[in-house]
């Protein structure tokens, strides 16, 4: 009976199409506004992690205590090979360090005398390795206001505002002074290359962005490392699977009693963000409760239009005999025949747009006239589990009901009135 | 105003299908009053916070002040004159040392007798320590401080000496904007001056008033001003959710226009009946679009009914927030509540009603193409 | 008896005047006895960290109190920087960047190679009788030696330490201990001197422990390895042409 019934509804494209299209691009909607809800509300989360926290956080115990300080004396040692322990063993997350410092620039005129300084504020990131995608995460590719990202060694980027201050051009060479991890002086030349703007005023004036190597070797931080951060690979952090890891990590160090071991917070864990975390999947689970109510009332809607529609057939149908209940029965299995194909044709749909939009996002910088790049206007869904579902069983139940609503109208129909209702 | 009647009738006759359609449209515009206020509600509650915990109405700061530089703490200071109402707060540069541990901050100097700003400098003037401070509960979390608690902290006075004392914290306070908590400890003014032979001096004046009055020596910064970075993050928070609840609206639509193209295949017989008693094929596409409207129209008061007590109640009894990361630099409360404006509700009510009638006057175009004759019949087109 | 008290409340005022002279007098001895007209010394700073210690050696050229330069020897990483103050200006010039640096204002505030010593403290070249007034406070064993322990109270505005205690070796007029204070009495640094040797006529502790007294942490040593007294210096060593690689 289902291959006739799909055959009725390959044959008949009234009958299917437009059912079906409609129960796919409900499906879709729901799919993929689902995904984009967590995306939206996971933005801030998301936008902590880029900057601050990563989805989870490898620091030494003295330096995690610390961490609001940035006590770079306290790092990790054999970083190198904690880094390459931590790649292998956890190959579903992108490592990579950090570092942050303190420094002063001083600007020489041409005969080498002082002619601006400044305090700066350094971030270093790996920028050489473009697989990690430090420079996306932090936004610098459309930050940048002039010149070009750090490519050879010695190369960095300033804040506008302080670039500016400091009368400094591009291609102009500066010195930094500062201390390395231990308290030594440091002195290094870097070359300035480009000029970003994030549009937050405080890292505007001070900023500095340099190459991870540049940092470890002006901090002679040489197999040593303040911070290594952990992200989940296609930006799918889960909330979960990271506590997970972060358990299993720092029980294989419990018994380590140096306070320089290494230990393994989630983006939970750090700055207060766990409740925020609770707050957002409480949020998302609202809004998209209530969408897929809607959701259900249009394809309920749809159902109940299908049925309605075929009030004709239903008669001829039973004019020949057929047992309502037969006729019922078919109308529900090929409801539900409609509402899987388009359930499932709008979750596949869904899903592939939402894990596009996840890994490149959609950009509303155009939309939002704002200049604040720190908090990027590129929003991107989020692929979750619940996505499979989510579409689907409210997209096939839909229908379902929709179908064996209308469909109760079969047992009110006497014969007697068949033919006169034909005639017509 | 026939085809109003018309239509009304038309839809009150079709039942359940015209109140699936109406309580979508009612939720989608439930929901996007509910966002749109939340984010307004965020948005005026964080100006709210910043203008009680740090801006009042405006401030003066110092010449050569700059909060961003603090080796400007050191210049940009002056004499204020005594006509001026409000508050004045003085900026040193200094450490504490919580376990030993060195701790750069800010000194921050205001009246402890004032009333301008919600910090409750009244602890500074009741407590019996020595020299008292208030920190707040960031701070007591980065430096793992708490009230009673004594330790060091370390300055330099006007000329340059070193000065150090033992302070005890008076109080650790609960401030939604990070800005007055973290990096920074906050004591009286008048004893902060005298230690540091800065008497009468200050960097910022707080001003109770908005008017402000010239002062040499002094910028005015104006509180919209100071209030703008506010503005800029819930603007980008709006956009991410505008896009949300217009795919909510889509599907709404979508609903609508289902039922429209399916109410016009079904009722051809119908639309030949109108036309062949003298209504032109405008008219009944009118009729039909109208019809369409009116879903809309009645969403709109279905939601107005339910929504209406329910975003009351919101708004009066607020939504709790959990404790916020402040890395976004938006103060968030302990509750937002929501603050719908009539221009809200007129523009949200605009769209749904114009788009409800757009995608109903779409599918009815095909009735302007339709042979009334074989309409009469009931002949499929 | 009521004489007797009386005799004593008077020897007391005149010994007070007396005590006086001998503080400044002390001061002034300890003075002869440490500044040389030119001093070149080879010196190691041991910084103690929490994690290890680490060693800085260095050779220095002064000539009064407003001359000195200063170059870094070892480790690696450090050598080849160099230091030079003249009168309350200071450059530090490192072969990294071929560059010389100004410090000013509060760049000289910063602790010198991570230690417990600022800059600031190396800058101080007035002479302790011009800004403290002095007193003496009373003698003590300290070291198993005989020691006068003297306060200075700041007489100029502006000093970085209003307070000081020196506890002066009664033998050789070397300080082997100072506390330096804030305006307020609050200890804030902790000098200990040992291991007085003779150069020449002169006595030099070669040992100071310098703690901050605020901070924990086991602070930093500074050894004398070799001084020289008196010796000439060329003018050179004196001038910024010095900062070069």
């Amino acid at each position: 009976m289902i291959y006739f019934l799909l055959k009725g509804i390959w044959r008949d494209r009234s009958r299917s199409f437009f059912p079906i299209l409609v129960t796919a691009m409900g499906v879709l909607l729901t799919v993929f506004l689902s995904g984009f809800m967590q995306g939206v509300f996971n933005d801030i989360i998301e936008q902590n992690a880029r900057l601050e926290t990563g989805h989870l956080k490898v620091m030494s115990r003295a330096y995690a205590e610390l961490a609001s300080q940035k006590p770079n004396d306290l790092a990790l040692y054999e970083a190198d090979s904690l880094l390459a322990h931590l790649r292998q063993e956890y190959p579903e997350l992108i490592w990579t360090p950090r570092l942050r410092f303190g420094g002063l620039v001083d600007l020489a005129n041409a005969q080498g005398e002082t002619k601006a300084q400044g305090p700066a504020n350094v971030t270093a990131l790996d920028l050489s390795t473009p697989s990690l995608g430090e420079a996306q995460r932090l936004n610098l590719q459309k930050s940048l206001y002039k010149g070009r990202l750090p490519e050879q060694p010695q190369e960095v980027l300033m804040g506008e505002e302080f670039a500016r201050r400091l009368g400094i051009e591009l291609g102009q060479s500066f010195s930094l002074m500062g201390s390395t991890m231990e308290g030594s002086m440091s002195f290094r030349n870097y070359q300035l290359v480009g000029v970003i703007r994030f549009g937050v005023v405080a890292i505007d004036r001070s900023s500095l962005i340099m190459n991870l190597a540049d940092a470890e070797d002006f901090l002679d931080m040489q197999d040593a490392a303040a911070e290594i951060l952990g992200y989940f690979k296609h930006n799918s952090y889960s909330v979960k699977q990271a506590k997970i890891i972060a358990e299993g990590f720092n029980a294989a160090q419990a018994d380590n009693p140096d306070e320089f071991a290494p230990i393994m917070l989630s983006l939970r864990a750090q700055n207060n963000l766990g409740q925020y975390v609770d707050y957002a999947n409480n949020m998302s689970t609202l809004i998209i409760g209530i969408f897929v109510l809607a959701m259900s009332i249009v394809l309920w809607n749809m159902g109940l239009l299908g049925g309605l529609r075929r009030y004709k057939e239903f008669g001829i149908r039973l004019a020949l005999g057929e047992a309502k209940g037969q006729i019922y029965a078919a109308l529900c299995i090929e409801s539900l025949l409609i509402g899987g194909l388009g359930s499932f044709l709008g979750t596949l749909v869904g899903l592939g747009l939402c894990y596009y939009l996840q890994l490149y996002g959609i950009d509303l910088d155009g939309a939002l006239e704002q200049s604040n790049v720190m908090m990027p206007s590129v929003f991107r869904a989020k692929l979750t589990v619940e996505l499979l579902y989510i579409g689907f069983i409210p997209g096939l139940l839909a229908s379902l009901l929709g179908s064996m609503l209308a469909g109760l109208g079969i047992y009110q129909r006497s014969t007697a009135n068949l033919f006169k209702e034909l005639e017509a | 105003m026939i085809a109003w009647t018309l239509a009304y009738r038309n839809l009150k006759g079709a039942g359940l299908r015209t109140w699936l359609n109406a309580s979508i449209l009612s939720l989608v515009f439930v929901l996007i009053l509910f966002i749109n206020g939340l984010l307004d509600g965020w948005n005026q509650s964080a100006k709210q916070d910043s203008i009680a915990w740090e801006f009042a109405a405006g401030q003066y700061w110092a010449q050569g002040f700059d909060p961003l530089d603090p080796f400007s703490y050191q210049e940009g200071l002056k004499d204020w004159p005594q006509s001026l109402e409000g508050t004045p707060i003085l900026w040193r540069q200094g450490s504490i040392y919580p376990d030993g541990r060195m701790y750069p901050l800010i000194i921050k100097g205001i009246p402890a007798q004032q009333e301008l700003l919600a910090l409750p400098t009244a602890l500074l003037a009741q407590s019996q320590a020595q020299f008292p401070a208030l920190i707040g509960h960031r701070m007591a979390k980065n430096c793992q401080l708490q009230k009673g608690d004594r330790l060091l902290m370390r300055w330099r006075d006007q000329k340059g000496s070193f000065d150090a004392q033992e302070i005890e914290i008076a109080g650790v306070f609960d401030s939604p904007l990070p800005s007055v908590d973290q990096g920074q400890i906050w004591v009286d003014l008048l004893s902060l001056q005298a230690k540091t032979g800065l008497e009468n001096k200050a960097n910022i004046w707080v001003a109770a008033k908005a008017k402000p009055q010239s002062v040499a020596g002094a910028n005015w910064q104006e509180l919209e001003v100071l209030l703008a970075p506010i503005n800029k993050i819930i603007e980008a928070k709006k956009g991410s959710s505008q896009f949300s609840y217009y795919i909510l609206l889509a599907i709404a639509l979508l609903a609508l226009f289902d039922t429209q193209v399916l109410s016009i295949f079904k009722r051809q017989k119908e639309i030949g009946t109108y036309i062949s008693l003298g209504m032109s094929p405008k008219e009944v596409q009118l009729l039909f679009t109208l019809e369409g409207g009116l879903y809309a129209i009645f969403g709109l008061f279905l939601g107005g009914l339910y929504g209406a007590p329910l975003l009351y109640y919101l708004a009066q009894n607020g939504i709790p927030m959990p404790e916020m990361a402040d890395e976004m630099g938006v103060s968030m409360g302990k509750a937002i509540y929501p603050v719908y404006s009539w221009i809200l509700i007129l523009k949200t009510s605009l769209i749904i009603l114009a788009s409800s009638f757009l995608v109903s006057y779409w599918p009815a175009r095909k009735i302007a193409r339709m042979s009334p004759v074989a309409a009469l019949k009931g002949k499929l087109q | 008896m009521k004489k007797i008290l009386c005799s004593l409340v008077l020897i007391l005022f005149t010994m007070a005047p007396n005590w006086a002279q001998t503080a400044s007098e002390i001061i002034a001895k300890m003075d002869e006895n440490m500044n040389a007209k030119t001093q070149i010394s080879r010196s190691q700073m041991v910084i103690h960290g929490r994690r290890g210690s680490r060693t800085v050696e260095s050779r220095s050229y002064s000539e009064g109190n407003q001359k000195a330069y200063t170059e870094y020897l070892a480790p690696a990483r450090e050598r080849g920087t160099k230091m030079l103050k003249l009168g309350d200006r200071l450059w530090i010039y490192s072969p990294a960047t071929d560059r010389s640096i100004q410090l000013s204002g509060h760049m000289l505030r910063q602790s010198v190679m991570g230690s417990d010593l600022s800059y600031e403290d190396m800058m101080e070249d007035r002479k302790m009788q011009d800004i403290y007034s002095l007193r003496l406070l009373g003698e003590e064993e300290l070291q198993g030696q005989r020691v006068w322990v003297l306060e200075l109270v700041a007489k100029v505005e502006g000093l970085s330490y209003p307070k000081r205690k020196i506890w002066v070796d009664q033998r050789y007029y070397v300080p082997l201990k100072e506390e330096l204070y804030a305006k307020s009495g609050q200890l804030l640094k902790e000098l200990t001197f040992s291991e007085v040797k003779a150069f020449g006529d002169r006595y030099y502790p070669t040992i100071t422990h310098y703690k901050d007294a605020l901070k924990k942490g086991k602070g930093t040593d500074f050894i004398l390895l070799e001084l020289a007294l008196d010796e000439a210096i060329p003018e050179h060593y004196f001038n910024k042409s010095i900062l070069k690689r």
